[in-house]
């Protein structure tokens, strides 16, 4: 129990959950779709995460969580998980964020503490990602730049669900300066289905980002669509704009989909493959 | 019984006291807590806990696991409120129980203790919800500013004793070797997960077998709160002085290298965005050298030679501080010099981890002389004659889950199907 380094932490022999208890799954048209939820890291797991990754994990991390999308006749599939899309977090601190209150602490600090200089382990540690799933495709075919969009109105139809969940893949509270999280939703009508991976981050006092990687797929036709838009603004500007309202402020900050509505898309990509 | 007994009775079934009896119990904490120096001095046997969060029913769980005040000496490290639904309820439990039994339970400053912090995080808005304004928060916030930074903690035994050495005779192999255990973990049924004696930490890695197989848990395994009435009979000149342990929220400061530094400080206000009362609510450990900066811009990290040469240089055995999750409940860093405990369990009802108590027993080896209370007198003689790394005391952890979902209203687990888009 006790690692390389002389730490030593609590009982690694606990039983973990059984997967199978944790995983749901659900086969429709030819498409299998496959969400697990287990409670986050132990000590150990984290450990090679972090040698893996070259990067801290965050704080809650769901390493064992995923959401598959599979098309088991021709083995294509696109996979959501903590791992990968922590992988695509900037790790050279290039574009490290400031906590709001940093000048203020950094100035002081200057005065007092000259020799304390270097910064631990720079990286993006908003975990800000723009993953937008990982996908195998053995017969070679890959998304293309595509002007079609992801047909709403046909989403908005009450057809029945027929598989839903809700997976946390990470989380963290940027040492109480705001919150950080991935998750991904989906959900399995009769004919189509459609998985919304977000990311939504907020710096108090400093910035809001959400980015959004939709995948909807028509199962009649095997269309594959895949949508990643990238929201960002100012925490101030967003202040400004709630300002006029008489509504519950705090609940709204932590709200990514009412944020969605006050912060504008400023980047994104639309594609699109068949698979059949 | 007297009013102060019938809140803790109606806070303990999770219902909020008036506002009136609020504002009484707030202003009598602060007398209280005034009287208290920067760093409160506690004697062993005690129990440590890390961050609460709001998690009321965890909490009432801790208290199961743990033993209730004031049949157990309490110190918690901080971070009461915030992120879980009950932080009013969790702390004016805890104040009324710092009131009611002001010797059986310590508080200290955690860094959600602040008013800016508990704004953005839930605390604020928990009041407002359940008073329809912001006066309980505000007189709460007022306690806040009272509350230590810190505890120094003397007169822990140096070995677990475990409950079958009272009826062991003190000469036997069996008796050496329970005296030698210097970590036990025990589950929340008090049942023994694990032993570690202390010989063993360096030369190799322990065995890591299943409990069940383990032959040390032949010997009976239930065992009690510590500090319920077995005092130790460990016979010979060896000393079973475990040494003090500071207790403090986040970690040390390159302000702070003395223990006498922290009490003189100045503490009576909100937490400042610097400084050394910033650092000790604010900083980590981590694997470095040194001093370092946090990435984010704000916070000091410190490494294993700035937290050995601080134990030394103050004679402690052991820092225990909270501030971090850990999923198995506490984590030991940097050859056992500082431990992180951890006591919100399937914290923000959503990460599934377990959380852990410390628990360190008495040592009665000194025929049940304690140290004055409140302070380092007598510790310096003892430092002149050891220049060694001291020895950490006995650490009992009691790692327990979070109480049963069902007894809190909470959202179902399963999510609800929506129509997103």
């Amino acid at each position: 129990m006790a690692s390389a380094n002389g730490s030593f932490n609590g009982p690694a022999d606990t039983p973990l959950p059984v997967k199978d208890e944790a995983t749901n799954s659900v086969t429709q048209a030819g498409f299998k779709i496959t969400t697990q939820k287990l409670p986050i890291l132990k000590a150990g797991p984290i450990e090679e995460m972090t040698d893996r990754l070259k990067i801290t994990p965050p704080e809650m991390i769901f390493g064992d969580n995923c959401v598959r999308i599979e098309h088991p006749a021709t083995g294509w599939s696109i996979d959501f998980n903590a791992f990968d899309a922590l992988d695509r977090v900037d790790k050279t601190g290039d574009a490290m964020l400031k906590v709001s209150y940093s000048k203020e602490w950094q100035q002081n600090r200057q005065k007092q503490f000259e020799d304390i200089k270097e910064v631990v382990k720079p990286f993006d540690w908003s975990y800000s990602t723009d993953f937008k799933g990982t996908v195998t495709s053995p017969n070679g075919s890959t998304f293309e730049p595509s002007e079609t969009l992801i047909p709403l109105a046909l989403l908005k139809r009450p057809d029945p669900i027929l598989f839903f969940d809700d997976v946390m893949l990470y989380e963290d509270e940027l040492a109480d300066n705001g919150i950080a999280m991935l998750s991904c939703k989906v959900r399995v009508m009769p004919a189509r289905m459609l998985l919304l991976s977000r990311f939504f981050m907020r710096l108090d006092d400093v910035i809001f980002r959400i980015r959004d990687t939709r995948v909807f797929i028509e199962f009649e036709t095997g269309e594959v669509i895949r949508e990643y838009t990238s929201r960002e603004e100012k925490y101030d500007v967003v202040k400004q704009k709630l300002a006029m309202t008489r509504e519950d402020i705090p609940a709204i900050m932590r709200d990514a989909n009412r944020l969605t509505q006050l912060i504008e898309i400023s980047d994104g990509t639309l594609e699109r493959m068949i698979v059949k | 019984m007297s009013d102060l007994d019938k809140a803790i009775a109606q806070l303990r079934a999770c219902r909020p006291i008036p506002e009136n009896q609020v504002k009484e119990l707030c202003h009598k904490a602060r007398e209280l807590l005034l009287e208290e120096g920067n760093v409160v001095g506690v004697n062993a046997p005690v129990t440590i806990c890390g961050d609460i969060h709001g998690q009321f029913h965890d909490l009432m769980e801790l208290f199961r696991v743990g033993g209730d005040v004031p049949d157990t000496n309490y110190l918690f490290m901080g971070d009461f409120v915030d992120r879980g639904f009950y932080s009013l309820e969790s702390f004016l439990l805890l104040l009324c129980l710092k009131v009611r039994y002001p010797d059986r339970i310590t508080l200290i400053r955690g860094n959600h203790e602040s008013r800016q912090i508990t704004t953005v995080y839930g605390f604020y808005d928990e009041c407002l919800r359940k008073y329809g304004s912001a006066n309980v928060w505000r007189h709460c916030c007022e306690v806040f500013d009272y509350l230590a930074l810190g505890a120094l903690v003397t007169g822990a035994s140096k070995n677990l004793e475990s409950s079958e050495t009272s009826y062991t005779d003190a000469g036997t192999q069996s008796s050496i070797e329970d005296q030698d255990i210097e970590i036990e973990i025990l589950n929340s049924n008090s049942e023994v997960i694990n032993r570690f004696p202390r010989s063993s930490r360096d030369s190799q890695l322990p065995p890591k077998s299943s409990p069940l197989s383990s032959p040390i848990l032949d010997t009976p395994s239930r065992i009690g709160p510590v500090g319920t009435g077995a005092t130790s009979s460990s016979g010979g000149s060896r000393s079973n002085d475990g040494g003090a342990v500071l207790c403090v929220h986040g970690g040390l400061s390159p302000l702070i290298d003395t223990i006498d530094k922290i009490r003189l400080l100045d503490r009576k206000q909100e937490v400042p965005h610097e400084g050394a009362m910033c650092d000790l609510l604010w900083s980590d450990p981590d694997e470095i050298d040194g001093w370092g900066l946090s990435p984010r811009g704000a916070g000091f990290l410190f490494g294993s030679d700035i937290v050995k040469c601080f134990n030394h240089k103050n004679d402690l055995s052991l820092i225990a501080r909270a501030h971090q999750l850990v999923m198995e409940g506490f984590k030991e860093m940097f050859d056992n010099s500082i431990v992180t405990v951890w006591s919100a369990p399937n914290y923000c009802y959503r990460c599934g981890n377990v959380a852990a108590i410390l628990e360190l027993a008495e040592d009665g080896s000194n025929g049940g002389y304690i140290p004055r209370s409140n302070g380092d007198l007598g510790r310096k003689q003892e430092m002149e004659r050891d220049l060694r790394k001291r020895d950490p005391p006995g650490r009992r952890y009691r790692v327990f889950e979070a109480a049963p979902q069902d007894s809190r209203g909470m959202p179902a687990k399963k999510p609800v199907a929506d129509y997103f888009l």
